[in-house]
């Protein structure tokens, strides 16, 4: 077998051969549905949903992708500005660390209060959620420049905005696509977590929903939809790392 | 030569030494650099001081090619990174430059002992780094002569690879390269050649004195090899052991041009000799001391 045909046959392997024991264990032990449904009931509930599944996942992509690119647009300025800035470091530093601190579960609720019931709080909730993980892998890239690149830089008479967009940044893309990759996770956390808490639509209000009344093969069917764009979005992410900064992941793997 | 006033902020912090009253052209001793009680001192991390140059004079002249040669650790580095503008004093004074503004590699380039190539960007880019800095973009007389002078250097046909697909070797001379392309006045180089097997280096040393046979740039070269200085310098500094200071100023009278034969002169290997004992010379007193 070629190592690309390994690469696809031994873990969908696995996964069948997991699914089919987990079938078989539901069955000849007889768990109930509201224990652990098996995998033909959850596909069931899928079933059962049919479109709206969809509707509802849709709604849920919606909100973790816009709340990741507010995530992005906050996180990698904010990285840069610490990691270059010692004074606006050591001031902001220790309070947005502070502020990761808080866990956004406990908060969630507080916030939905204040910002009212719809998608503007669910995009805060994510980009809270996921920021910083994208801020710190920025901020360490930045850091991490070698001296004699920013020697050159500085004898080449770069200015430090020059000397950031030419070299640090350039240097940190590695690290920031890094954080990207921890971030896009969390973001669907934080989506879950906001449609808890606050929405009338997506996935992680059918999961609430459906919970409520039993019908958990269909919450359960909205749970691996959500593994499902995680998956998807991760791997979104390491498609735009390949496709457009190639160069970075060569020094990465050099180091 | 025109000289801007020494206000100039840009000036200030790199130049504050004043510089000579220009003296005509025709001239061939017209000082470009100049050192005087230069000093540095760096704290360690304990809290300690650590003087690492202390009193360093050093004069250099237009079109000269001037080597730094002293014992590891001596401050050779530390006195091509003060002109450089990367390192400042704690005392004495320095000028480098006509007392113009500083202009990046235009004015003052600088090699360094590892090639420092930017991985994300080609050769060819890499070499018009400087000139995008500059001027924000690369003009097309740039790629020009950016393309020129990876001819001078041997990487014509690697223009357009990235810098992890050339040799150790290459890339140092795509770093040479990248130093040319504003035709700097000065040239400051840490090591060049060191990290490069020997076949090499005697090709690029050749090279070097090729590339200063043509533009007539100032050069003021850090090295460990003795035989290296003789070879391509004008004058070889000696520095003293830490903390560093002129220890002996040698003029290099090896008729040019030079080239691997030079290394069979009589007079090369007298030259030779002397630096060595300048440079162990004073660890043998010390030991007789002890
Ligand atoms: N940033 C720094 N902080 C503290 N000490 C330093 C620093 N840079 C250099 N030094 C010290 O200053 C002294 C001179 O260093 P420098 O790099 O100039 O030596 P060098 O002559 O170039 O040595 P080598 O030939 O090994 O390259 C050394 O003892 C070194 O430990
Ligand atoms: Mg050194």
């Amino acid at each position: 077998m070629s190592p690309a045909v390994r690469k696809v046959v031994l873990p969908v392997a696995t996964f069948v051969t997991f699914i089919a024991l987990w079938q078989l264990a539901s069955v000849t032990f007889e768990i109930p549905v509201y224990l652990m449904p098996a995998p033909s009931d959850i596909w069931g509930g899928g079933q059962g949903l049919g479109l709206v599944l969809f509707d509802h996942a849709l709604q849920t992509l919606n909100t973790i992708v816009l709340g990741f690119f507010c995530a992005c647009c906050v996180g990698i300025p904010l990285g840069v500005l610490v990691s270059v800035n010692r004074t606006i470091s050591e001031m902001f530093y220790p309070l947005i660390v502070f502020f990761n601190a808080i866990p956004i579960i406990a908060i969630a609720p507080i916030l939905v209060v204040i910002f009212g019931t719809d998608e503007t709080t669910r995009l805060i909730i994510v980009t809270l959620t996921c920021f910083f993980p994208i801020m710190v892998a920025t901020a360490s890239g930045m850091m991490d420049t070698p001296s004699e690149m920013l020697d050159l830089a500085r004898v080449a008479g770069a200015s430090t905005m020059v000397e950031i967009l030419t070299v640090r940044l350039p240097h940190a893309v590695s690290f920031i696509f890094s954080g990207l990759r921890i971030g896009v996770t969390v973001a669907v956390i934080g989506a879950v977590v906001a449609e808890f808490v606050n929405a009338n639509k997506g996935l992680g209000y059918l999961v609430t929903s459906s919970t409520a009344q039993f019908a958990i093969p269909t919450a359960t069917a909205c749970v691996v939809m959500l593994a499902l764009i995680s998956v998807l979005l991760y791997q979104a992410v390491n498609w735009i790392h390949r496709g457009f900064f190639a160069w970075s992941i060569k020094t990465d793997a050099g180091d | 030569m025109t000289q801007a006033p020494l206000r100039d902020p840009a000036l200030t912090l790199v130049a504050r030494a004043t510089p000579p009253a220009p003296k005509p052209s025709a001239e061939r001793k017209e000082p470009i650099i100049e050192l005087s009680h230069a000093g540095v001192t760096f704290e360690t991390r304990k809290g300690e001081a650590l003087t690492a140059l202390e009193d360093l004079n050093l004069t250099i002249y237009r079109e000269e090619i001037v080597s730094l040669v002293g014992p590891s650790g001596c401050g050779k580095s530390t006195a091509l990174r003060i002109l450089a503008g990367l390192q400042p004093l704690s005392s004495g004074d320095f000028w480098i430059g006509g007392g113009k503004t500083r202009q990046g590699f235009s004015e003052v380039a600088i090699v360094f002992q590892r090639p420092t190539l930017l991985p994300w960007r080609n050769v060819l880019d890499n070499v018009l780094y400087p000139a995008r800095v500059l001027r924000g973009r690369a003009t097309k007389e740039d790629k020009a002569r950016a393309l020129e002078l990876l001819e001078l250097v041997g990487l014509a046909e690697m223009a357009k690879r990235m810098p992890h697909e050339l040799s150790g070797g290459m890339q140092q001379r795509a770093s040479i390269a990248r130093s040319l392309i504003l035709d700097p006045k000065i040239l400051l180089m840490d090591e060049p050649f060191g990290a490069l097997d020997a076949l090499t280096r005697e090709d690029l040393q050749l090279d070097l004195l090729e590339i200063h046979a043509r533009t007539k740039k100032t050069i003021l070269l850090v090295t460990h090899s003795i035989s290296e200085a003789v070879l391509l310098s004008d004058r070889v500094a000696v520095m003293s052991a830490r903390p560093g200071r002129l220890q002996d100023l040698i003029e290099v009278d090896i008729p040019k041009p030079r080239g691997p034969e030079s290394g069979a002169l009589p007079a090369f290997h007298e030259y030779s000799r002397r630096i060595r004992d300048d440079i162990f010379g004073p660890r043998k007193r010390r030991e007789v001391q002890a």
